[in-house]
């Protein structure tokens, strides 16, 4: 369904190159749900971005190859790339006011969302609104669909912003961390919406979260991201009983538990991941790492066995 | 002991308007008669549904919204009427950070000026003193130096949640209600701010509240627990007590329901499904407020509100029926 290979990411700012995603390939099946986890600023979203066509800063640089259903992305017009956005291609964005205009009510903007794709009438439109805002639990929605986005809470605003992108049961749904706003009850709502989705429409799910348990519960593969890599890719069930990379262990040790004794402290990972502007060569993750030796000046490549990982340890 | 931060009987009200609705403007009521202590040097986690009142409590608390009713009293004096000028000298005491950082934080200031504006607005210090305690705090929170002259754009979220720590202790505070300060941070990130903030606490004697989703992130920071619903209290009580041995209904939902990063759990545990319509606190339910999603509900609770009662020595509940909700009972479903 989505094949990305050798994708590069950069931009030119005013102190030099910052390259954000450095060489990443992945695929996602039909009916698959694809979890990325990662340290924050390792490039989850930027590299899902260019996947939607979304990066319009003019001093980024874009290279690789993106496919969807076979045809190449890299170098559709803008016009053809919103034909497939919203109407087969959904984007949920981490952060809800990036899909909502604060000068029009919700129920409007998901009325609009949905004409833009299908030729149904005004009224029509906004009863389907009212449907989807149930769906995602809003309460009384014939009501919320009149309010404006500062008038609903953080999660209300994100849950609306999800009733929008499954408006259109899209084949490949882009989620970037679409439950962090959300308490416990209706995140799991949410994600047996998006598993409704994968089983109902076979759709392709990608889904972004840095909540180890939100992976566990969804996730049929996982890919572990640091400074603009993958570092660690496999099935659900291979990353949580044996991670291979040092830095998806030490990301999952660190997760404070839910029962027992607590802990004085909790584990972290010392120090601070690179700054990518001319990015030192050699594993990125070394200057942090327990299991550094020699060999890690060098770049680590990916292996390419099912579970890989990017560690000389692993694959010397 | 006397509490540091008392809130009594607040309420606090939105009113919306629809074009479309016969009954013109409807009110919200998002804070619905909360009382709460807070002591000196604790933590208390806030957690509840989303669009429960969290927030609004926080903004109420710490003066950036004007309450409907109630008081509130911090140190001793009474907060709820003060006027913004006489707010001023108190601001400096009670902190918030707010859940996004970089909507807080003007794009275009440098780091430096952004932790110095805290205290140009309620220091007379000089220059050099502005400039040094900025040293001071980039340190405290684990940023370098040289990071001072940077824009908010260069950092990761885990970076710019350090800002706004830095700028909220700026001041020397006694109280600041963090309001989802980890929630968009990596686990790992997570781990250093929520040492960072253990350590703070102790070093500079500091009381937090804490608005939290990750109820796991919740009870390694907070000393008490107050869960929410529809903008009332349910459940408040010493943190252990509460995720051990949870007595609301609703609390028992919500500990249920969190997804563990444990994939040979999965199955094994039970969730409580909270089914039936979600109320809105434009029309809140008579009774119990949870009753038309609660899995025990009688017909008493349909017709009389519980109010927050001791269960034991350590937790008070709203609830007719505390504890009475069983893990075994064939309500539930698997996870
Ligand atoms: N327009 C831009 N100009 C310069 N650098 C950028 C730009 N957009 C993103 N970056 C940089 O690219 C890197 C990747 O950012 P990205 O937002 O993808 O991180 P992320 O993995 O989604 O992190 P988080 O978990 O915090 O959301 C970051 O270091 C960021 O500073
Ligand atoms: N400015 C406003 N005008 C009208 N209603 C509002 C306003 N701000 C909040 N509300 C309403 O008040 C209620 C409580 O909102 P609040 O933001 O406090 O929730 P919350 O518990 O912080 O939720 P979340 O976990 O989603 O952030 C919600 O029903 C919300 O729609
Ligand atoms: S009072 Fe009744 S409805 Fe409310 S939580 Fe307790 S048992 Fe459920
Ligand atoms: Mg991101
Ligand atoms: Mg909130």
């Amino acid at each position: 369904m989505l094949e990305v290979r050798d994708l590069k990411v950069s931009f030119r700012t005013e102190q030099g190159l910052v390259q954000a995603i450095d060489g990443v390939s992945f695929s996602v099946a039909e009916g698959e749900i694809l979890g990325v986890v990662g340290e924050s600023g390792s490039g989850k979203t930027v590299s899902l971005l260019a996947v939607m066509g979304l990066i319009t800063d003019p001093n980024a640089l874009i290279e690789g190859s993106i496919k969807y259903k076979g045809r190449e992305l890299v170098g559709l017009n803008a016009k053809e790339m919103r034909q497939l956005r919203g109407r087969e291609i959904a984007m949920i964005f981490q952060d809800p006011m990036t899909a909502l205009t604060p000068v029009y009510t919700i129920g409007w903007q998901i009325a609009e969302q949905i004409r833009a794709h299908n030729k149904i009438s005004a009224k029509a439109a906004e009863l389907r609104a009212i449907e989807l805002l149930a769906e995602v639990n809003i309460p009384n929605p014939a009501e919320a669909i009149h309010r404006y986005p500062h008038q609903l809470s953080g999660g209300m605003r994100q849950r609306a912003v999800i009733a929008m992108a499954l408006s259109c049961n899209p084949s490949l749904l882009v989620a970037d961390e679409p439950t962090t706003a959300l308490d416990v009850t209706v995140q799991a709502q949410i994600l047996d919406l998006v598993r409704k989705l994968q089983r109902n429409h076979k759709s392709a799910v990608v889904f972004i979260t840095h909540d180890m348990g939100v992976i566990a519960e969804i996730a049929s593969r996982v890919m572990v991201m640091y400074a603009g890599r993958i570092v660690e890719r496999g099935s659900q069930s291979q990353l949580f009983s044996s991670p291979l990379h040092p830095y998806t262990k030490a990301l999952l040790d660190s997760i404070p538990p839910l029962e027992g004794p607590k802990p004085h402290r909790l584990k972290s990972i010392p120090g601070a991941p690179p700054t990518l502007l001319n990015r030192p060569a050699g594993c990125a993750f070394a200057p942090r790492c327990v299991n550094r030796f020699e060999a890690c000046i060098n770049t680590p490549a990916l292996t390419a066995n099912g579970h890989d990982a990017a560690c000389f340890r692993v694959n010397p | 002991m006397t509490a540091l931060y008392e809130a009594k009987n607040v309420s606090k009200q939105f009113s919306v308007g629809s074009r479309f609705s016969a009954r013109g403007k409807l009110i919200v009521r998002a804070v619905d008669n909360i009382s709460l202590a807070i002591n000196s040097g604790e933590t208390l986690g806030l957690v509840g549904e989303s669009g429960c009142g969290k927030s609004t409590l926080g903004r109420c608390m710490t003066r950036l919204y004007e309450i409907s009713e109630g008081q509130l009293i911090f140190d001793g004096d009474d907060i709820s009427k003060k006027s913004i000028r006489q707010l001023r000298p108190l601001r400096a005491k009670l902190q918030m950070v707010f859940q996004d950082p970089s909507a807080s934080l003007n794009p275009r200031r440098r780091i430096r000026d952004l932790i110095a504006e805290p205290l140009r607005i309620h220091t007379r210090k000089s220059e050099a003193e502005i400039s040094e305690r900025v040293s001071e705090l980039l340190g405290l929170v684990g940023l370098s130096p040289d990071h001072a002259t940077r824009f908010q754009h260069e950092f990761s979220g885990g970076q710019r949640q350090r800002i706004g720590i830095a700028r909220a202790i700026a001041v020397n505070p006694k109280l600041i209600v963090l309001d989802e300060p980890v929630s968009a941070l990596d686990v790992s990130v997570q781990a250093q701010i929520v040492n960072l903030l253990a350590d703070l606490q102790e070093k500079l004697n500091l009381t937090y509240v804490f608005i939290a989703h990750d109820l796991s992130v919740v009870r390694q920071v907070s000393t008490r627990i107050a869960v929410m619903y529809l903008g009332s209290i349910v459940e408040i009580g010493n943190a252990n007590e509460v995720f051990s041995k949870p007595a609301h209904p609703y609390t028992q939902a919500l500990i249920s329901a969190v997804p563990l990063p444990d994939i040979h759990k999965l199955g094994t545990r039970k969730r409580i499904i909270l089914s039936g319509d979600v109320p809105s606190p434009i029309n809140p339910p008579t009774g119990c407020r949870f009753h038309s999603r609660c899995p025990i509900a009688q017909e008493r609770c349909k017709v009389e509100r519980p109010t927050l009662a001791m269960h034991n020595s350590q937790q008070q509940v709203a609830c007719h029926f505390p504890g009475e909700l069983k893990i075994a009972e064939n309500k539930m479903a698997p996870a």
